[in-house]
Order: structure tokens, then sequence, then C-alpha cells
């Protein structure tokens, strides 16, 4: 599903951010991707989200060479791909149900054909209840909760999280990976999890992805 | 007060909007485009009323003409009124002939001699009012030179008079039409800035938007739904205010004059009334100003959206 070989970046004329990528996930699994700060865990993921184009080597995904992609089969090709962020990115002027809701906004649907699934899915991941609430009045968990939710409604082939636990507290965050590790079983989505907490590696075991200075020392 | 007006407004239903309504800009830009409305709207309006009132005025002076009569020492005024009273009505394309009566000509008079006076000592000039069916099948010509037999006659057809009613009602329409070219110039400019002001603010939603799959169109068109919003209700407002002003402007001048000084002001510059096609034209000042700001913002969006992708 996911093939980077040889692959480097760098940011204009600066030094290589990444070096020598080559690594392969396959459809339906489940990775960590984890590494100390400034590793450069969150350029993969742009990378891998397709909003930087590597600077050398060859990244193909979904069987096609990203390199030389129009504008729009990259944006058909970004629409297989979900992400969930770190500090949520909810806009706060849309409730929780419209949150979750925008991507099939962007996709044409009119809300009486969404509304029974992203009312489905908000129950779910637990939220339910909130459905109406603006961002600035749910906890970190329900954020992120809805952030995943939104992430996932559009049914993406792939789902990258940017350290999603790393604005909750530890139990919080194995509760969320939990529900990770449920996208990935129940809907077999390919989910690669960015994160530094060693003790979520050691709970869940996922194959790892670890980057050191960048470049990927161990991929098991 | 402003927040129950615009309440009143139309909106768009359905799903909340992406781009949050309640933003600095928007409501800045509402109050700038309400008042590029209302000063585009004011001067079509005046635009109209300065034409409208030029063509009725020549038009009634170029339907008629006027024969001078002046008094000469041996010639009998009535006699040479009679004579050109009748060689006017046997002109081609001359519909009446009269003689004003010496009455009606001292009161031509009372403006420049004030009233009261007895002018019946002094022999002053007489004028009869020719009225045309048809200025352009007139034989003025023919009138002309039948006149000549009359002592002291002379034909005044008013053409400089009209000539340079024209031009100056073409100065002031070009000059009009050369302001709304500016004022929209200006609100063109006005909604660049505003709109990558916006997109800055709105930067978040921007990136957001891109990392769930959206197209630089369906952004393009979020925005633009935005700015459509905030143009028809400027629009909206704008030419609300020139109509009330317009209907503000002619009470006070119908109520502030006498009805005699009144009519007269009527005769010069009109009667402030827009007619329907006034109206059509200010109330279509609306979808014009929405269009432009929808049009405008679209593209700036566009453009910002290619520069930053």
């Amino acid at each position: 599903m996911i093939e980077f070989s040889d692959v480097g970046l760098r940011y204009g004329n600066g030094p290589e951010i990444l070096r020598d990528l080559t690594f392969s996930v396959e459809p339906g699994s489940f990775h960590f991707l984890t590494g100390p700060s400034g590793a450069g865990k969150t350029s993969l993921l742009r990378l891998l989200l397709l909003s930087l184009k590597p600077s050398r080597g060859k990244v193909t995904m979904f069987g096609e060479d990203v390199s030389n992609l129009t504008q729009d089969r990259l944006l058909q090709m970004r629409r297989h791909i979900g992400i969930v962020f770190q500090e949520f990115r909810l806009l706060d002027h849309l409730t929780t149900f419209e949150n979750v809701a925008l991507p099939l906004r962007v996709l044409g649907q009119p809300e009486h054909e969404y509304r029974p699934n992203v009312t489905e899915l908000l129950e779910w991941v637990g939220l339910g209840q909130r459905m109406d609430a603006l961002p600035s009045l749910l906890s970190g968990g329900e954020k992120q909760r809805a952030a995943i939710a939104r992430a996932v409604i559009a049914r993406p082939k792939v789902l990258l999280a940017d350290e999603p636990t790393g604005n909750v507290d530890p139990e919080l965050s194995s509760r969320l990976v939990h529900l990770f590790a449920e996208l990935n079983r129940t809907l077999g989505m390919t989910i690669i999890l960015a994160t530094h907490e060693l003790p979520l590696l050691d709970k869940f075991p996922y194959p790892r992805m670890l980057l050191s200075k960048g470049e990927l020392v161990i991929h098991d | 007060m402003i927040e129950r007006v615009l309440a009143l407004l139309p909106r768009r239903k359905g799903a909340a909007p992406i781009v949050p309504e309640k933003s600095v800009a928007g409501r800045t830009l509402l109050f700038m485009i309400t008042i590029m409305s209302f000063l585009s709207a004011v001067t079509l309006g005046g635009v109209v009323l300065v034409q409208k009132s030029a063509i009725a005025w020549s038009a009634d002076v170029g339907r008629e003409v006027t024969i001078q009569i002046r008094p000469v020492e041996g010639e009998v005024m009535d006699s040479n009124l009679r004579t050109a009273v009748t060689l006017a009505e046997t002109t081609p394309g001359v519909a009446s002939a009269r003689a004003l009566t010496i009455e009606e000509s001292q009161a031509l008079l009372e403006p420049w001699l004030g009233a009261g006076l007895d002018l019946s000592s002094i022999e002053i000039p007489r004028l009869v009012v020719v009225q045309l069916t048809d200025p352009q099948d007139a034989d003025i010509e023919s009138l002309q030179r039948n006149l000549a037999a009359i002592n002291g006659a002379s034909l005044d057809t008013h053409a400089a008079w009209r000539q340079q009613l024209n031009t100056m009602a073409g100065t002031i329409v070009f000059s009009g039409l050369l302001v709304l070219v500016l004022i929209g110039a200006a609100t063109v400019l006005a909604i660049i800035f505003a709109t990558r002001g916006a997109m800055a603010t709105n930067r978040e939603i921007v990136d957001v938007l891109h990392y769930i799959g959206a197209s630089n169109k369906f952004i393009a068109g979020e925005f633009q739904g935005r700015f459509l919003s905030i143009g028809l209700q400027g629009g909206l407002l704008g030419a609300t205010a020139a109509l009330l002003f317009f209907a503000l402007i002619g009470t006070a001048a119908g109520n502030m004059l006498s009805s005699e000084a009144g009519a007269q002001v009527g005769v010069l510059f009109g009667r402030f009334a827009l007619g329907y096609d006034g109206i059509i034209g200010i109330v279509a000042v609306i979808p014009v100003i929405a269009a432009l700001t929808a049009i405008t913002s679209r593209m700036t969006v566009r453009r910002f959206l290619s520069e930053t992708s």
C-alpha cells in the first residue's frame, strides 16, 4: 500500500531532515512511528499525507508514484488518507457534529445523507451526547475523539495520527489507542500512529518504526 | 440596532458556514460595501435625474419656438402680432400659435422688475408662442423667411440653449458614469484586501480543509459564499439607504419651496422623482455589487490558494 525507497527530504537548501528511508506498509496494518523530538516524525507524516514531496527517492502510495501526480489526482489520493493532530485542529465555530461531518461536506454529500452516519460514529466514539457542543466546551479527550471521528468518517484507507495522545493523561492515552486499534480491527484501516510515549509502545504489540536523526533505525 | 436590521436580511440555510460569519473582516467589509453601494446608487440616481430632466426639458423646448416682436415706431403691434400668428399657423409642422396677452408679457417681466409696477405706459416686446407638431418636420426656415416681412420680428428656436443644456447634461452623465467606475474599482480593491485579510485570519480553516481533502475550488466556493452574503447584505442596505435619501430629498424640496418657486425649480432641475427606471437602476445595484463581491473574492481566494499551495 505504501512503499518508500531511498527517500530523502530537505526543506529548501537546508540539511536533509529525512535520509535513506526505505520501508513498506501493508494494507490493514498498524504501526507505531516513534523517536525523540526532532527525529523527523512529523516530516515523515507530512510525506505520507502528500503535503510534501520527497527531495529524492521514490514514494509509492496505493500503487502510484506520487512524484508525478496531477493536482486533481493528488487531491483524490489525499481523500484516502485521514489525519489526526496532537492539537486536534477542530474548527472552533462548528459543533462537534459539524466538525465530524466536514469531510463528507467537502465530498459534496447533502446533510440528510450523512447525518445518520455521523450520528452513529459519534455515538460509537462516545460523543453521542456532545454532538451539538462547540469544541471550546469539550474536554481534551472529547476533542481528540471528535478529531479521530472526523479523520475516519469518510472511510480513508490510511489513518495517520501525529502524537494524538500528547494532550491527554496516560489513562486516556491508552483508551485512545484502543480506539485506533478498534478502527484498525473492525474497519481494516491502515494506521500509522506517531508517539514518543514508551508505555504505550510496551502496552500495544504493534510493529514500530523508530526514527533517529532522520533515519529509520528500526522497522519491525 | 444594526444587528436587528442584519437579522432580517436573507441568510444561507442548511449546514453552518465553514467560514465563520462573525469575523471582524466581514463586519468591516459589510460596512464598506454598504457605503459603496449607497454612493453608487446615489450617483446612478443623480445621473438618471439629470438625464431625465435634460431630455424632458430639451423635448419641451424643442417643441416650441418663440416669435418676438419688438416695438418699432410707426408699426402697429396688434396688427403685427396677428400677421405673425397667421404666418406661423400656415407654416407646415406647426400645431398652434398664440400671442401672449399684454398681462402675460408683463408677468414674464415680474421676476426681474418686481410685482405691482404699471407697465402700460411702456412699449414692451411681445411674444408669439408657436407649438410644433414635430420639431423634425416643421419648416422653421420658411417661417423665418416669412417673418422678415414684419418689421421688428425675430424667431428664437432656443437651439443654443438646447445645445448648452445637452452639453451640460452629457458632461454630468459622463462624470457620473466615471464616478461609478471609480467606485467599482475602489470596491474591487477593498474586497481584494479584505479577502486576503480574511484568508490570513482563517488560515487554520484553510489548512484543515486542505488536510481533509478539500479542493481549492471548494475552499474558494466557501469564501465566495461568505462574501456573496456580505455583498448582498451591503448592496441591500446601501440601495435602501439611497432610495430613502431620494425620497427624503424629494419631500424636502417639495416642502421647503413655495409652490411657485418649486414649480420653477422643477422646470429647471426636475422633480427629484426617480421614476421606475431610476428605482430599477438603484435596485440593480444590489445584484451587481453582490456579484462583484463574489467574483472578486473568488478570484482572490483562488490566487491566494495557488500561491500558498
